[in-house]
């Protein structure tokens, strides 16, 4: 035995197990990875299918790709070298609009799958029960790592596989279009592997991983928007950087993925050996011995609880209100290159672009907003589920009280988010106009979607209260409404079919006069709902595991 | 007579499974009684339909001679409730999850508190994510032992606690008794519930089997006798009350039904007696009779033949 011989063996011997515990993560995450895999899939498919038909000729493309062409547009989708290839592909026009979103949608999976398989199961716990087994301190990470390479491979097939018949991409546009998924998957599942280590507990490491996404899709934007070098500071910018189905599509900026993430990795490993087990390296701090003034009920342990969701709500709104408003200035150039059926669908019977525009951007901001809503909705039953509740639930505190208080938590989060998001969209839009008058217009078209918003929210809470298992529901419910206000025209869906969402009930100001009965109406339907979601969190058992 | 918990053929399913099969409990005001049980027996479905968290499907539960399902808020004020696995909130501290508590029950005796919280050996400071399991637990026990309320619900409340501190929870539910709370100490720690407890009822697949005293239980029971005899003894193993006897030269050993003591210690006595010890049954093997066919199926023997 050499020294050199030793060392490897010892260095292996951190790895022992991690076949076994790869086998162990792919069980246990098969679910998690099937819903993602379907969901960027279906997605990617639906919207491969949609497009040859909404843009059919060369010369719709080709006017589509002058109102693209501007800072704001360019900023949501991608570099300006995809725009001039969008009248000879079909694929060009797909992977400009497309990988931007499903770019950063993957690395969130990458995201929540690493931190799932490390830290997470370290704070409960499970993970002391594998250690203790015959595996080395490494195998745990070794292992989620290999399972997040593998997922990355199988995604960036399958969705090149997805691709393979969109009009202008041959097979090896197609799997570029998978593989610049896989590497986005690669960095983000090295660097949440490095926040992993670092943050003092998972949602530190989640928040450490969206915190570098963040900052890849801003420095994308940033980038893109100018056309300039900004973009190479992005790993979703090196994606978007193949130009993949255009005629200047190329491999190599993948490498740039693929280096960062191996070195990620690599630093992760050196990291992991320098912490203690359920430790990050930054340490949480001691807190207070007494509980301040302010806590002193249900409903302000609630609200307490759920501050962080409403603070993330804020930003999130700012940010969105921002980029929508910046894009209304440039409504008037995309009204001259647009053709007439363009301007058609985007109608909204009102006397400028800029007001159709505002209208439709009120609704999506709204819709947005609203998942902040639903995100409250959700923590009542994961107090259920984690078994916190019950020890409110054993104190004298009402079911009003608890779980009551989620809707009002609920529902002011939503509101807040709307009124920023408008406030933000009016600022902005505002400015990009240079017309200050419209402040009041964009900001009146934003809060007037507050009504749907409630409603939206307040049946969560009741399908929360009546059928606590079946937490789809609302997202179902929203997910309907999104499709109705983005996609709705364009289907051609019935009316009554779009009339099912709330939205759809509220007047397209301010290219339209404000209708005040449907708000009227639509204000009782959530205070019905919401009383029907008292009674459930009444009526029915409470279980705590 | 006044009853502070009474349920009548108490019935609640979760779908297929009967969890409480007509249970009949009683726990009368002042006293500290002993809820006895395995795991998955029914303690903690019972326990949570008298808090009102779940419904029952037949019978009648009373709290305080009220229905717990419709007055849940009204009678949480008189009592605390210990879980045997608590959960916090993982941003919340051990001290500010002890002060919540206490405000919605209407206000903190700082005094009370701090005094626990230094029996207990708990830091009020960290954050509830990173307390350990009996640290968790102490934190639900500070809340409800610094609560002043009239009934004490305790399920399996010492899990993961360390002895020392099992010998503070034990002092602090003598003060409670004490101080004339009522307690429901669900448990199957026996000499947690035979230090503790004088009454004990002991759950079976949903179904109370057996209630009373600790005193009134062991007289159904078996004594185990021991003894080193002068002479040798005659016609022990063919006494009706005596079972399981082992004869080793003038060493004998026997289970004894109480009825036949002094039948026993009588023929003992004519062969006369070196050496003798007697032993209730403990409250373990009292309880492992009624377990008995569960211990055989998965291959242990019967509990009281167990006890040499």
């Amino acid at each position: 035995m050499t020294t050199a011989t030793a060392a490897l063996g010892d260095n292996l011997g951190t790895l022992a197990g991690t076949g076994k515990l790869l086998r162990f993560h792919a069980r246990r995450t098969r679910l998690y990875l099937l819903g993602w895999f379907a969901g960027l899939v279906g997605g990617t498919w639906l919207i491969a299918a949609a497009f040859p038909n909404l843009y059919p000729t060369a010369e719709d493309r080709a006017g589509y790709a002058l109102t693209v062409d501007t800072p704001a547009m360019r900023s949501m989708t991608g570099p300006g070298t995809y725009i001039d290839a969008y009248a000879s592909s079909t694929g060009a026009m797909f992977a400009h609009n497309m990988l931007l979103w499903t770019g950063a949608l993957t690395a969130v999976m990458f995201i929540l799958l690493l931190t799932r398989l490390t830290r997470a199961d370290e704070e409960t716990s499970r993970l002391e029960v594998i250690r203790s087994e015959p595996v080395g301190r490494r195998a745990d990470l070794a292992a989620a790592l290999l399972l997040a390479a593998v997922a990355a491979l199988v995604l960036g097939a399958l969705i090149g596989l997805t691709v393979l018949g969109v009009d202008g991409a041959d097979a090896e546009g197609a799997f570029l279009y998978g593989a610049a998924h896989t590497a986005i998957a690669l960095v983000f599942a090295g660097l949440t592997a490095v926040a992993a280590q670092l943050g003092a507990y998972s949602s530190s490491a989640n928040g450490l991983g969206f915190a570098a996404l963040g900052a890849s899709v801003l420095l994308a934007a940033v980038g893109n928007a100018q056309d300039n070098w900004v973009t190479w500071l992005s790993p979703i910018g090196w994606s978007q950087l193949t130009y993949v189905m255009t005629p200047e599509q190329r491999w190599w900026p993948l490498a740039l993925g693929v280096a960062l993430g191996l070195l990620a990795v690599w630093l992760a490993f050196t990291l992991v050996a320098h912490r203690d087990f359920g430790q990050g390296m930054m340490a949480g701090r001691a807190g207070r011995a007494e509980a301040p003034a302010s806590l002193r009920g249900a409903g302000s342990l609630t609200f307490r609880l759920t501050r962080g969701l409403m603070w993330a709500a804020v930003i999130t709104m700012l940010l969105l209100g921002a980029a929508y408003g910046s894009i209304l200035g440039s409504a008037d150039e995309m009204l001259a290159n647009l053709s007439e059926e363009q301007r058609q669908v985007l109608n909204r019977g009102g006397s400028s672009i800029e007001e159709n525009f505002a209208a439709t951007i009120a609704t999506i901001d709204a819709l947005f907003a609203a998942i902040f809503g639903l995100l409250v909705v959700g923590r009542a039953r994961k107090e259920e589920t984690d078994g916190r509740g019950e020890l409110l639930a054993a104190a004298p505190v009402t079911r009003g009280r608890w779980p009551g208080s989620y809707l009002p938590a609920a529902l002011t989060t939503a509101t807040a988010a709307v009124v920023v998001g408008g406030v933000s969209l009016a600022l902005a839009g505002a400015a990009s106009l240079d017309d200050w008058g419209s402040f009041g217009k964009l900001f009146g078209a934003s809060v007037l979607q507050l009504p749907a918003v409630w409603v939206l929210t307040a049946f969560a809470f009741a399908a929360y209260a009546w059928l606590p298992r079946a937490g789809w529901l609302r997202w179902l419910v929203w997910l309907y409404a999104f499709v109705v206000a983005y996609y709705g025209q364009l289907l051609e869906m019935p009316g009554w079919l779009q009339g099912i969402s709330p939205f759809d009930h509220i007047a397209d100001y301010p290219a339209a006069d404000v209708e005040w009965l449907p708000i009227a109406v639509l204000v009782i339907a959530a205070a019905a709902i919401s009383a029907l979601g008292y009674a459930g969190a009444r009526r029915r058992d409470l279980h705590f595991s | 007579m006044n009853a502070v918990i009474r349920t009548e053929n108490l019935v609640k399913r979760f779908g297929h499974v009967t969890a409480l099969d007509h249970l009949n409990l009683e726990v009368a005001q002042g006293e500290t009684h002993g809820f006895l049980g395995p795991n998955g027996a029914g303690k903690s479905t019972a326990i949570r339909v008298l808090l009102g968290m779940l419904r029952s499907d037949e019978g009648r539960a009373e709290l305080f001679g009220r229905d717990p399902w419709k007055d849940a808020a009204d009678l949480h004020r008189r009592l605390a409730y210990v879980p045997g696995d608590v959960a916090l909130w993982p941003g919340l501290t051990g001290g500010e999850t002890i002060d919540l508590l206490g405000r919605l029950r209407g206000g903190v005796d700082k005094r009370k508190r701090d005094a626990l919280l230094e029996r207990f050996d708990l830091d009020p400071r960290k954050k509830g994510r990173s307390y350990s399991k009996g640290n968790r637990q102490k934190v639900a026990l500070v809340a409800a032992f610094a609560a002043d309320v009239d009934l004490l619900l305790l399920d399996e409340p010492t899990s993961g606690l360390d002895p020392l501190m099992g010998a503070v929870f034990n002092e602090c539910v003598k003060e409670a008794a004490e101080a004339g709370r009522t307690v429901l100490l669900s448990s199957h720690i026996m000499s947690e519930v035979e230090a503790l407890c004088e009454r004990v009822s002991i759950i079976r697949k949903g179904v109370i089997v057996e209630t009373g005293t600790l005193a009134e239980m062991r007289h159904f029971s078996r004594s185990r006798v021991r003894a080193t005899l002068k002479n040798p003894v005659r016609g022990l193993a063919d006494h009706d009350g005596v079972h399981d006897l082992t004869v080793n030269g003038l060493d004998i050993e026997c289970s004894v039904e109480t009825a036949a003591l002094d039948d026993v210690l009588a023929q003992l006595a004519v062969a006369g007696v070196a050496a003798l010890t007697c032993e209730p049954p403990s409250l373990e093997e009292i309880f492992l009779r009624f377990y008995g066919d569960e211990l055989a199926a998965s291959g242990v023997p019967n509990g009281e033949e167990n006890g040499s």
